[in-house]
């Protein structure tokens, strides 16, 4: 599904990444562990295809072709999807609107009718009850005035709305209460299957004690130096990372 | 066109007797304070950032009452649903295409006798108006009547002929009632200046709806002074928008010489090419108790440029004054260029004042969102701009003028983001 080669990535005439390897297969889930600054945020923002982060070196192979020349919608299209660590704020662009916008995109994409009003509200309403989501958000604008955790949950509707082949979960579990970390985490689990693939970028354990990854990574100063299973990710809760820098 | 060039319009006008014999000495008066005033240049403090090359480089010649020429002038393009259409082609009075409400008087004038108008600024285009204004037209509601249908004034510029235009609007609100202008410019493709003062006043408990539409052709400059005056208890909703005409500058006057009333101020320029669009407002509070607003934005594009001058006074009298001033710009090239000047003038102590001004491109983090959930950029900046703009016209209370603003806006982001 994803396989990221000896990635190097400059922001800003900075060197932020130095050489990542990831191989991502169909229906795998990857958790990326690291200190903050070490990249991980640069790592999801390079393949989803922002602006100024350049890769220097190496190559992004999404389906087995190379996307690092294509637009950030057409990677979207393609199947990937990130959900923001910081969800952007859209004033005066409504939530709804916004969402109907992204989905008839894809919907075009895929040759299906685009949504109209109607058939739209029916469509999101089945969502929303899967976030636990009010639809009162559905009307206001994009992120404007939401909660941190009601950002990350709207970025979870986006999601299951966008159906994405390839999910990046920037830190969706942080700032999130017991109760919503538990409806994001189904949430996941339900979409999980065989074909779609997850990379869940997160600082705490105690997400991967609501979801199983089957590799968790550790990323410093812009290199994987170590992967490993799920037991992983107890070690570094219990040691922190300083042992592994030497 | 220089001082010499109006000078001479303006005897051949009086020596063909153009104008009724009774207003000529008064005219004679306001030209000659217009010659000692002169044309305004970069220096004036207040026209500073006002281009008035257009107007420098062309020649107008000044209307005459015959210049309403009758004819099928195809209006149907700028039909508002829902409304009355008051016809003015080139200054004059057309024609009324639908029955006016009685509650309701629509008077005119095209010989200039009734061309005094109550509460002048002396400004230069001002006085041009006053003393070369061939027509009137007065609009007058009844006491307590409530005018639900919106009367939409259409001013048509047509012909061959370059022509300077001075309109005068009188708009009396009576004492109790409402109602709803829609004040639309529109020219074809010849070259027009456009010269117009309005005077709104709005009596006790009394309020008025105004819409304004500058849609002028890329050879049109237009030029306009709006003097409002509000009693007690009075309400006054202002909505412009600039999306036509090389030279658009408004001056807007409010006095809120009542207690309790209520003014709000607002406008929405879509600027592309070399359009310039300025606008100065002074919100004059007078009397205790009255809330004001300014609430104004562009959208620039190309090597378009903009100005927002708004000057709120609060006088000594007016406590538990409540006034906001806001202006935001969103500059879509970089050859776009905007002055964005709100000024509060505070000499009252119990007052809720408040001004704020940004200027910037569009949000490239907004946009990267909408692109990373499958949006193309075109689509992604079509959002944004709409998003920015929809907050003013979404305020306008008619929903039939809404759509109309809505449709105006789309035509202009059709041929502004490609
Ligand atoms: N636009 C930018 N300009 C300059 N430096 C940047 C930019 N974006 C990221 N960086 C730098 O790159 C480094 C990695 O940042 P990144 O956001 O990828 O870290 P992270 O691993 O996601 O951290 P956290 O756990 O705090 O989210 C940081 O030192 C950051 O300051
Ligand atoms: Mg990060």
């Amino acid at each position: 599904m994803l396989e990221v080669k000896n990635l190097h990535v400059e922001v800003e005439g900075k060197q932020i990444l130095n050489g990542i390897d990831l191989n991502v297969k169909p229906g795998e889930m990857h958790a990326i562990m690291g200190l903050n600054g070490s990249g991980k945020s640069t790592l999801s923002n390079a393949i989803t295809g922002r602006e100024n982060y350049s890769v220097t070196k190496g190559d992004i192979i999404y389906k087995n072709e190379s996307i690092v020349e294509m637009e950030p919608n057409e990677r979207a299209l393609a199947g990937i999807f990130m959900s923001f660590q910081y969800p952007t704020v859209i004033p005066g662009v409504n939530n709804t609107y916004f969402l109907r916008a992204a989905v008839n995109a894809k919907r075009k994409y895929n040759k299906q009718k685009e949504y109209d009003a109607a058939s739209f509200l029916k469509f999101v309403k089945s969502k929303l009850k899967e976030v636990e989501m009010d639809s009162k958000y559905l009307k206001r604008a994009v992120n404007e005035g939401f909660s941190g955790g009601e950002k990350k949950r709207n970025e979870m509707l986006q999601l299951l709305c966008l159906e994405p082949e390839l999910a990046i979960m920037d830190e969706t579990d942080s700032g999130l209460d017991i109760d919503a970390l538990k409806i994001i985490s189904k949430g996941i689990n339900n979409y999980k299957n065989k074909d779609r693939s997850f990379l869940v970028i997160t600082h705490y354990q105690r997400l991967l004690k609501y979801i199983e990854p089957d590799v968790v990574h550790v990323l410093i100063d812009g290199k994987i130096i170590k992967s490993g299973g799920k037991e992983l990710a107890l070690e570094l809760e219990e040691k922190g990372y300083s042992w592994l820098e030497s | 066109m220089n001082l010499s060039d109006y000078q001479n319009e303006f005897d051949n006008l009086i020596s063909k007797q153009s104008y009724s014999a009774v207003s000529q000495p008064s005219r004679k008066d306001t030209f000659s304070k217009f010659l000692d005033s002169g044309l305004p240049t970069r220096k004036w403090e207040n026209w500073r950032h006002t281009d008035l090359s257009f107007l420098n480089k062309n020649n107008f010649r000044i209307t005459e009452p015959g210049d309403a020429s009758g004819g099928s002038i195809d209006v149907s393009n700028y039909k508002i649903a829902n409304t009355f259409t008051v016809i003015i082609i080139n200054g004059h009075y057309l024609t009324i295409n639908s029955d006016l409400p009685k509650e309701l008087t629509v008077s005119t004038n095209s010989n200039g006798e009734n061309w005094t108008p109550k509460n002048k600024k002396d400004t230069p285009f001002e006085l041009l108006n006053a003393s070369l204004s061939d027509s009137t037209i007065t609009i007058t509601t009844e006491p307590n009547a409530s005018i639900q249908k919106p009367i939409h004034i259409l001013f048509l510029c047509t012909g061959n002929d370059d022509l300077m235009i001075n309109p005068q609007v009188n708009i009396d609100i009576s004492h109790s009632s409402s109602a709803t202008i829609i004040e639309q410019y529109v020219s074809n493709t010849s070259s027009f200046f456009q010269n117009t003062s309005v005077f709104a006043s709005i009596e006790k408990n009394a309020s008025l709806n105004h819409v304004r539409i500058h849609s002028n052709s890329d050879q049109t400059a237009n030029i306009s002074g709006l003097h409002v005056t509000q009693s007690d208890d009075s309400t006054y909703n202002y909505f412009q928008l600039v999306d036509g005409g090389a030279l658009q500058r408004s001056d807007i006057y409010t006095d809120l010489k009542g207690k309790n009333a209520t003014c709000y101020l607002s406008g929405l320029a879509l600027l592309d090419k070399k359009q310039h669009s300025a606008t100065y407002i002074i919100s004059d509070h007078i009397m205790p108790n009255c809330v004001s607003s300014q609430n104004f934005k562009s959208v620039l594009n190309g090597s378009a440029s903009g100005v927002f001058n708004g000057r709120t006074i609060v006088r000594e009298d007016s406590q538990k004054t409540d006034s906001k001033q806001s202006n935001k710009n969103l500059l879509l090239s970089d050859q776009a260029l905007m002055n964005s000047n709100p000024q509060l003038e505070i000499y009252a102590d119990d007052v809720k004042c408040a001004h704020g001004s940004t200027t910037g491109a569009l949000d490239k983090e907004a946009l990267f969102y909408m692109q990373s959930r499958g949006i193309n950029k075109k689509e992604a900046t079509s959002l944004l701009i709409r998003g920015f703009v929809s907050e003013l016209i979404n305020d306008i209370k008619n929903e039939d003028v809404k759509d109309y603003l809505f449709e105006k806006f789309d035509n202009w982001l059709l041929n502004n983001n490609q």
